[in-house]
């Protein structure tokens, strides 16, 4: 190979590469397992081997590309650094009061909210901007400087800034971190109006709490990281892949960490996008089924939507991500029968460890694996291709003893109950994500991918109307390959809060001009030619007096893009007033910077052609002979009938009876429902 | 009947509330005004085919029961199941025919499959205005029900698919929010069809004798539930009392809510005689109301997430004299009724405390604390500013009470202050927690919260509902009670402050005058000298208790 770009995605429990040779088009997938103490120790390890086993030279990487978790899991488990909140005098404790709404409704005692920076080390300053940016009360730098004192002496070593206003006017903030830096010249200081310049005080100063909270994680990972590579004489430079499915440099990754917070789902979005273009199915459910949860995200029109706020562990992080659904459905996900005599599945997991009865990992309740396995769905002697065998007789037995017995059903009975369970709760998470935006299933087609989704997808399908459904090529690190595709983007974003009509034309172009300069900084830094450069805009738009915005894009027109904001609240909300003048409350720009694509190419058979290997499995309620085949000895214009099992290395497929398989030049799998 | 396995119910069970989810998601998509999709002030609701609740979607408690009831009064007393035809829908907003107050309409639809009635599906909706002495329907100085807007016997207002127009025009050209008003309301109804839809779905796959089996064996495992936490408490005979402070118009006379709990067996009844006679001002429950409450508090007492289902309410029987605050006779005003069903709820848990002890809380923060300036500008136009605040969570006797968050029948969320100051005339001075306002106890009650504003136009006129000034949330088991609430306006002229009531029906205010509310704390629960060093510590350390 001459040069080949590498994708790495690292989970908890594995590390997947996809290396993609910038010649041939050809793409190659490896997985290691990742090493929590320092994860670029795994990182460099299996880009050894992957360059062991595919024949490259370190020296020949031409681009890394990374997604990690290190700053979810940071924030997770919290292995964060002390920190401090400096904040408006009589708004400190803004980040312990939050936004009141509670889930569970009927507990005697509060759900858990996370508080990230307790009271004592929150401090208020003598400062006030008014809602337009003007100074109401100046800053009182000796107040700032007395923060910084007691921050330190609290032993802070990161300090969040977040003052009332900030978004329109950043300049007490700006002079605030001056006088913090000066005084704690080692502490990591992160400014509210730098993180996310965006109105709701709550939700920004969350946002800015943990993104100073992350910057020493993430800055000393990343340094561990060009240390590593270095040391390998890879040159290539390395980007991080973003919640928003773009990618940064370490550089801005290290000042702006939470950015990285919710990236997890970015790659396998990234990857429907491309599948819906290369298949021609602009409209796709893409669900990633795992051991523990089952992320569904819309392909609506051949894009995925951005929503402008996520959470991590009940967090708010405002900032630009992926828009996902996250429901607790995996195989890990465990059944058991209630006091009541009801059947319950999900959403507690025996996760990876100690997993489902059937790994031989001490694992004591029953999993949906446990039933796929039961059901011989499974081949217990080629799971993980082969690296793992499983306990059949472990996993019928405490079927039998916790499910079927309790119920007074046969065994097989229970198993496939847990299946049809499961099964309703996929399908009613996906019904949802697509019943809020006014969508219907039938349109759709599913594409899924992770360890577990293979065995469940043509039922799932079934159940909410959908008759397609896209099996991608190595489903266990498409992730990793729809990061290979990756452009650089930088969110930048306004708060200003005006009608959006003529007179304010004006502000709206200054602002935007403002941050095209931003823009522009950012992607001559990162090294891209003026010619791979973008810069989309988009209005957050929304009738006076609403709560929630829609972002509309705009190009230069503003009637132009109030009428579409108009036909977007239509179609959303199913009513529209086109005589009202709709107010702007952020603009937004994403900075992106082209990265070069080389063509993937096309899917080539390989083994033995299929060989006709039938096993007896359950499929409702009936002993049913499948067909089993090895999806690599599948050639492109086959076409099979279920039943049948597709066996690969890291997943299973079930293709039920009455549906017919063919396999698209992509190495999809493409299953019709034929009645 | 049809042979049902656990499996098929779990999963029409879970159809089923897919079928109320959906029915909410159409109501948050297609709705008009704020107060339905940013407040979220609407439930939905999948019934059996003779009218017990199978499965509702809500998130605010005081929604829980008041559709079941509802359709229990109109089935009752008013239009019976076998005039149910296939395309009608029922309405009733009537709080003296089932309703809860005015602006919330209830809407229930019969589901047909082949000529069979199957299930019915219901959705409640607080509608913005529905006319009356104040803009919200929500008039401090009614002192009857004909002050606080339309009302709506239970009538039909689809015939066999057709709308009755004529109604509707009658009820908008009534509301002060009539683009609004019919903006929800067509969303209600369209949410009904969804609703409708779903069930017919569910009914042809399953059958309709294997979805009435279902749902009848849903409904039963709720109860044997309830049954099983009921039959673990020590039967026997418990009573509580707690007040309400006043009704806003006879300020001198605090009203008390009664509660005899008696514990029989797997069953409960909650008997509300020797509470006070209904009130003058418009803090009355009706029946139903109290109902909603009671169900809630009791639910809460046991800290249950069981699906919240007609079987639930089976084991619970309530029982209240007629002409009382918890059970009003018409035509007593009732638009404020949170203030005394919040104290049901404080009242019933109080009950169960002597029940269960050392398994219950100590009284929350007690009341919605709901007010509104009404703000003239200096070019003539008007804005309303309104907000919802909590206060602090009772003591639970195995931690502290949570800090300035949404219980019992409340479960909203505050605005951004950032959000206020941008769209209205007002500059607020403090957001925060207020030390020292939780009870004292082994384990010590939640904080209350503080909310201070300036009115920056030129003048306003302020109302409050708010409670919980005079009588503090109780501590238990030796515990103390939190610190009551407080309201008061500082005049920017003269720099006095003004200690205002509870409840504040017109007040007016200037430029620079100085809005203060604070919250109620919750109590604390056990005795504070039993409380450890540790938390002692912690407490000054974080500055929740100073001195």
């Amino acid at each position: 190979m001459q040069r080949v770009r590498v994708a790495v995605d690292i989970g908890g429990t594995f590390t997947d590469l996809q290396v993609l040779d910038e010649t041939t088009g050809a793409a190659h997938a490896h997985k290691v397992p990742t090493t929590p103490a320092d994860p670029s120790e795994g990182l460099l390890g299996g880009l050894r081997e992957a360059a062991a086993l595919f024949g490259f030279e370190l020296g020949a990487v031409s681009a890394i590309l990374h997604g990690t978790t290190i700053a979810t899991n940071a924030v997770l488990e919290r292995k964060l650094p002390t920190g401090a909140l400096i904040s408006t005098q009589g708004f400190t404790d803004v980040l312990e009061i939050g936004r009141h709404f509670r889930s569970r409704v009927y507990a005697s005692k509060a759900e858990a909210r996370a508080l990230l920076i307790p009271r004592s080390r929150r401090f208020g300053v003598t400062e006030r901007v008014r809602a337009d940016g003007g100074i109401e009360t100046p800053l009182d730098e000796a107040s700032v400087r007395s923060a910084a004192e007691r921050a330190g002496a609290a032993g802070a070593e990161a300090i969040a800034i977040a003052f009332l206003h900030a978004y329109a006017n950043p300049a007490h903030e700006r002079r605030a971190a001056e006088i913090v830096q000066h005084i704690l010249p080692g502490a990591f200081v992160s400014c509210s109006h730098a993180v996310s310049p965006e109105i709701r005080e709550f939700e920004r100063t969350s946002t800015t709490v943990l993104n100073a909270l992350l910057m020493p994680v993430v800055k000393t990972y990343l340094s561990r990281l060009r240390g590593r590579l270095a040391d390998a004489g890879v040159v290539a430079p390395v980007y991080l892949v973003q919640s928003n499915g773009g990618v940064t440099t370490p550089e801005i990754a290290g000042e702006q960490p939470a950015r990285l917070l919710l990236s997890g789902p970015a790659g396998g979005a990234r990857a429907a996008e491309i599948l819906a273009a290369a298949l021609e199915l602009p409209n796709l459910i893409a669900v990633d089924m795992g051991g523990t949860s089952y992320d569904v995200s819309i392909v609506d029109g051949g894009v995925i939507r951005l929503v402008t706020q996520g959470k991590v562990d009940g967090l708010p992080v405002r900032l630009p991500m992926i828009e996902i659904r996250t429901i607790g459905a995996g195989g890990g996900s465990i059944a058991r029968v209630d006091e009541t005599g009801r059947l319950l599945v999900g959403p507690e997991s025996a996760g990876a460890m100690p997993g489902p009865v059937c790994y031989r990992q001490g694992g004591s309740a029953p999993a949906v694996t446990d039933a796929n396995v039961a059901l011989g769905r499974i081949d217990p002697d080629f799971f993980l291709g082969g690296a793992m065998s499983l306990d059949v007789a472990a996993a019928r037995a405490v079927l039998s003893d916790r499910i079927a017995q309790p119920l007074g059903l046969q065994g097989d009975a229970a198993a496939e109950g847990i299946i049809a369970i499961a099964t309703t709760h996929m399908a009613a998470a996906i019904r949802l994500s697509l019943f809020e935006k006014g969508l219907d299933p039938a349109d759709f087609a599913l594409i899924s991918f992770g360890g577990a989704g293979g065995l469940h997808a043509c039922d799932t399908a079934a159940e909410i109307g959908a008759r397609r459904v896209v099996f991608p090529r190595d489903p266990g690190t498409l992730s990793a390959w729809g990061m290979l595709f990756s452009d650089v983007v930088h969110d930048l974003a306004r708060s200003r809060l005006m009608r959006a009509e003529g007179p304010n034309h004006a502000e709206v172009e200054a602002l935007i001009a403002a941050m095209r300069a931003e823009g522009e900084d950012m992607l001559t830094r990162d090294g891209i030619a003026a010619d791979d450069r973008a810069y989309p805009v988009a209005l957050d738009l929304r009738y006076p007096g609403q709560a929630y915005e829609i972002g509309v894009p705009y190009d230069g027109d503003l009637d132009a893009t109030v009428e579409a904001f108009h036909a977007a609240h239509q179609r959303q909300y199913a009513h529209a007033e086109p005589h009202v003048t709709p107010e702007i409350v952020t603009l937004r720009m994403a900075a992106t910077g082209r990265l070069s694509k080389p063509s993937a190419r096309p899917f080539e058979t390989t083994g033995e052609p299929a060989a006709t290997l039938t096993r007896t499995i359950r499929l409702a309620g009936e002993r049913q002979d499948a067909t089993i085949v090895r999806r690599e000895t599948i050639a492109s214009g086959t076409a099979l009938t279920g039943p049948l099992i597709v066996e690969e290395a890291h997943s299973t497929l079930l293709i039920p009876p009455g549906w017919r398989v063919v396999v698209h030049p992509t190495g999809a799998l493409i299953a019709d429902r034929q009645t | 009947m049809a042979e049902l396995d656990p499996i098929q119910v779990e999963i029409i069970r879970n159809a089923l509330v897919a079928a109320a989810e959906e029915m909410s998601v159409t109501i948050w998509r297609t709705s008009r005004s704020s107060v339905v999709r940013d407040i979220l002030d609407y439930s939905t609701c999948v019934f059996d085919a003779a009218g017990g609740a199978v499965a509702q979607s809500t998130a605010i408690p005081i929604h829980l029961n008041s559709m079941p009831s509802c359709l229990r009064e109109i089935l009752t007393n008013h239009i019976p199941l076998e005039n149910w035809h296939e395309g009608d829908i029922i309405i009733c907003n009537d709080p003296y025919a089932g309703g809860q107050h005015l602006p919330d309409i209830q809407t229930f639809k019969p589901v047909f499959l082949d000529g069979e009635r199957i299930a019915i599906a219901g959705v409640l909706v607080h509608h913005l205005d529905v006319g009356g002495g104040a803009a919200g329907s929500y008039d401090p100085n009614a002192t009857e029900i004909y002050q606080e807007g339309f009302r709506i016997p239970p009538l039909k207002i689809a015939e066999a698919g057709k709308r009755n127009e004529a109604v509707v025009k009658l009820l908008l050209r009534n509301s002060r929010e009539p683009v609004n008003v019919a903006g929800d309301f067509a969303s209600q109804l369209a949410a009904l069809d969804t609703g409708a839809a779903n069930l017919q779905r569910v009914g042809r796959r399953y059958g309709p004798a294997l979805l009435k089996a279902a749902m009848a064996r849903i409904q039963d495992q709720s109860e044997a539930a309830m049954r099983a936490m009921i039959a673990a408490i020590p039967d026997g005979v418990y009573d509580f009392h707690d007040f309400v402070d006043d009704d806003g118009i006879d300020r001198d006379t605090p009203l008390k809510i009664n509660v005899r709990l008696t514990v029989h067996g797997e069953a409960v009844s909650i008997d509300l005689d020797g509470s006070s006679p209904q009130a003058k001002g418009p803090v009355n429950c009706t029946l139903a109301m109290s109902l909603s409450a009671v169900v809630c508090g009791v639910m809460m007492a046991l800290g249950t997430d069981i699906p919240a289902n007609a079987g639930c309410y089976r084991p619970i029987t309530v029982a209240a004299p007629e002409g009382t605050v918890v059970n009003a006779r018409s035509p007593a005003p009732v638009a404020n009724r949170m203030a005394t069903g919040h104290r049901i709820v404080t009242t019933v848990m109080g009950a169960f405390d002597q029940a269960m002890p050392g398994t219950v809380p100590a009284a929350y923060y007690g009341v919605s604390y709901a007010y509104a300036m009404n703000c003239f500008n200096a070019d003539g136009s008007r804005q309303v500013y309104f907000d919802l605040e909590c206060g602090g969570w009772g003591a639970h006797p195995e931690e502290d009470g949570a800090n300035g968050f949404s219980c019992g029948l409340h479960n909203v969320s505050n605005a951004p202050v950032e959000m206020l100051e941008n769209t209205l005339p007002i500059q607020f001075q403090e957001y925060g927690l207020v030390p020292d306002s939780g009870g004292k106890g082994r384990t010590r009650g939640g904080l209350g919260l503080t909310r201070a504003f300036r009115l920056e136009a030129p003048a306003g006129v302020f109302a409050a509902n708010l409670e919980r000034f005079k009588y503090r949330p109780y501590g238990l088991a030796g515990g103390e009670p939190g610190q009551p609430g407080r309201l008061t306006l500082t005049r920017a002229a003269t720099g006095h402050v003004e200690e205002l009531p509870s409840k504040v029906a017109r007040l007016e205010v200037s430029k620079g005058d100085v809005v203060r509310l604070q919250t109620a704390g919750g109590g604390g629960y056990g005795p504070p000298g039993a409380r450890d060093l540790e938390a002692i510590a912690r407490d000054r350390s974080e500055g929740y208790v100073t001195g």
